[in-house]
């Protein structure tokens, strides 16, 4: 690893201040990406700013029907979150399914959404709830959050506080894991609401994150396995590596979706 | 690593428009995404330093462009080959040709390959097809949008 200047800070301001007075610097959260990047060498930011330590970043808060998550939350607190859990178990599902324990424990759901890697889990989840991401300058729509591989809406000083979204009826979360690092070959995220059904999928497109209209137009007539008898997305735009070819994804999606909507009744 | 992209521009300029495009310098420059420099060695080389960021990856490489197969005005080979250090090598080329499209309009078509090695290739191997992908497609869009009609009506792909 490069030599790089560490710096610690307790407040979202002071986050900010250090990284705009850096000549090339990164705001480091968990770091799962982040240095193991650094450690190839594929990465020299010459200062790191650490957002451990900003108590405004942390914590999960369920009110009036909304879910807070703060953006410093670790996978495993999402995941081990009892009122979470009662209000939106899916969201939990799926951060207990993220990596392996070391990175559940140390990896953060603000990180994860801001490297945007085109097959985390987080971004499904993230889109399929129309969750707001609130920043240090604005909030956001996950809408619009999500650019493309590795793309977010997210300005280079700009910093993720927090993630919110208004409880849904159902949700439910299916992936299909590498097996060895976990990242979703292809995962789903299905959430219904009163005035319709959204489905995202992750790990399958090559610009990333992704809404499937034809699945969502077919559930939100019923909300049940039956609806997606048949239902298929073309495996163009899908990405094809050594993991996995993009028909071979394309099924995936399909098969994903039906667990998520059997999940979501579960 | 390597693999093949294909695509197609229809570019609101006739023939000789683009064709003389294609062998800007500064046009390629703007085109090129990541490209800091490109630097005329002779009416066919350039010297280039392309910086590239990938989600956590940021890695700069110093190389060369070369124009080969020079068939005025309709195609040509437009080929790149940079070092980023310890990151690895990239490479890729692109057959590039062009078509009218009645007077005004013209057909541009292109098969590019990409290769890239070393710790890059080892870490990034299964985003390096979509990457590859982007990048040429940003590129011709890019050209596409300048050699149209100026910065004002480029929009976003």
């Amino acid at each position: 690893m490069y030599q790089t200047n560490y710096h610690r800070a307790s407040s979202i301001d002071e986050a900010t201040a250090i990284l705009a007075g850096a000549e090339d610097g990164k705001f480091v959260a968990g770091g799962q990406t982040l240095i193991p990047t650094m450690k190839q060498r594929l990465a020299a930011p010459s200062d790191l700013v650490d957002l451990r330590h900003i108590g405004d970043l942390k914590g999960v808060s369920v009110e009036n029907g909304e879910v807070r998550i703060g953006a410093g939350a670790t996978h495993a607190e999402v995941a081990g979150d009892s009122t979470l859990g009662t209000v939106s178990p899916a969201i939990c599902h799926l951060a207990a399914h993220i990596g392996d324990p070391h990175v559940r424990h140390m990896g953060t759901i603000g990180g994860s959404i801001a490297n945007n890697d085109p097959a985390a889990d987080y971004p499904a989840a993230m889109l399929a709830l129309s969750a707001t991401v609130h920043t240090s300058k604005r909030d956001i729509a996950a809408d619009d959050f999500f650019v493309g591989l590795f793309e977010t809406a997210l300005e280079e000083d700009e910093l993720i506080t927090a993630v919110s979204f208004t409880i849904p009826e159902k949700a439910g979360y299916a992936k299909f894991p590498n097996p060895a690092s976990r990242y979703a070959l292809a995962g789903v995220f299905v959430v219904k609401r009163p005035d319709g059904v959204r489905v995202a999928v992750t790990g399958a497109g090559e610009d990333g994150v992704f809404r499937v209209a034809p699945f969502e137009d077919a559930l939100s007539d019923t909300f049940d396995v039956s609806a997606l008898e048949g239902a298929a997305v073309p495996a163009d735009g899908l990405m094809s590596d050594i993991h996995a070819s993009a028909e071979y994804r394309a099924n995936l999606v399909a098969v994903m979706a039906k667990r998520a909507v059997e999940a979501a009744n579960g | 690593m390597a693999m093949t992209i294909e695509g197609e521009e229809r570019i609101e300029a006739p023939v000789e428009t683009v064709w003389r495009a294609l062998n800007d310098p500064d046009v390629l420059k703007e085109c090129i995404p990541g490209c800091e420099s490109l630097e005329k060695k002779s009416d066919t080389e350039f010297a280039a330093t392309v910086s590239l960021k990938i989600g956590p990856i940021k890695a700069r490489f110093k190389g060369e462009v070369e124009l080969t197969n020079l068939n005025p005005p309709h195609s040509y080979t437009i080929s790149g080959e940079g070092k980023g250090g310890v990151a690895g090598f990239a490479k890729g080329s692109a057959n590039v040709m062009l078509k009218a499209d009645g007077p005004d309009a013209t057909i541009l078509s292109y098969e590019a390959s990409a290769d890239v090695g070393g710790k890059m290739a080892q870490l990034g191997g299964r985003l390096i097809q979509s990457t590859s992908k982007k990048l040429a497609g940003q590129f011709f869009s890019d050209f596409n949008a300048k050699v149209s009609g100026g910065e004002e009506t480029r929009q976003e792909a």
